[in-house]
């Protein structure tokens, strides 16, 4: 089993890593460049769909909330605690 | 309470930690691209000193308040200070990085289109930070 694990490690560092680094490298092609505005604008945009987008569901959650949990609601009914007093 | 069930509290766990690792990921992704300076990259010693920015070409060409480069070529500045610190800053190319007395740090970029740019120091750096301005060129590649 030791055995096993060692090979796996040896396979790992000879094999796995330089083709995640090759699958990784970016922009070595002489003269292929990378546009560093459109990969940092796109960046900051799609993070911005995700900040608002989560912005808006805990704000829509929390009015809810409110608006369905509150004491003046026609469907609010006391829980079995507050019904028997017993916390 | 033993009735009580915590389904929704886990999946809302599930789906922050999601998120976080996927912010994580992708932020760690792209800074991965942006920093890694081409092989090809001609290098630019950029120096800030109150209140002007000097470059030095790889021939040995010394610019001072203006930087003149190709289209279409990498090139890689290597941004260090004489005094205080101050920030070397293309706006329009996104480039961003302190200059530091003592310290060389490095960013790169690549002109794609023949135009006139600002460049400026972008940390405060004493009376006339305002003005510590040059301007880029980029020229058409011979």
């Amino acid at each position: 089993m030791r055995s096993k694990i060692g090979l796996l490690v040896v396979f790992t560092i000879i094999f796995i890593i330089p083709t995640l680094n090759y699958a990784l490298a970016a922009g070595d092609e002489p003269g292929k460049y990378l546009d560093r505005r459109v990969e940092i604008w796109n960046l900051f945009f799609r993070m911005m769909v995700v900040a608002f987008t989560i912005g808006a569901v805990v704000a829509g959650t929390m009015i809810w909330l409110v608006w369905r949990f509150r004491e003046s609601n026609p469907n609010a009914k006391p829980t079995k605690y507050e019904e028997t007093g017993d916390w | 309470m033993s009735e009580h069930g915590n389904w929704a509290e886990w999946v809302y766990i599930g789906v922050v930690c999601a998120l976080l690792v996927w912010v994580g990921a992708e932020a760690w992704n792209v800074e991965r691209l942006v920093e890694h300076v081409p092989a090809d990259a001609e290098v630019i010693k950029v120096t800030g000193q109150q209140w002007f920015w000097s470059f030095e070409h790889q021939d040995g060409t010394i610019e001072i308040g203006e930087l003149h480069v190709e289209k279409g070529k990498a090139y890689k500045f290597e941004v260090t200070s004489k005094d205080v610190i101050h920030s070397f800053n293309i706006h329009d190319y996104v480039v961003l990085i302190d200059a530091v007395p003592g310290r060389i740090n490095i960013v790169w970029f690549a002109p794609d289109e023949v135009a006139e740019h600002e460049i400026q120091c972008r940390e405060y750096c004493g009376l006339l930070h305002y003005n510590m301005r040059a301007k880029l060129y980029v020229e058409e590649s011979t």
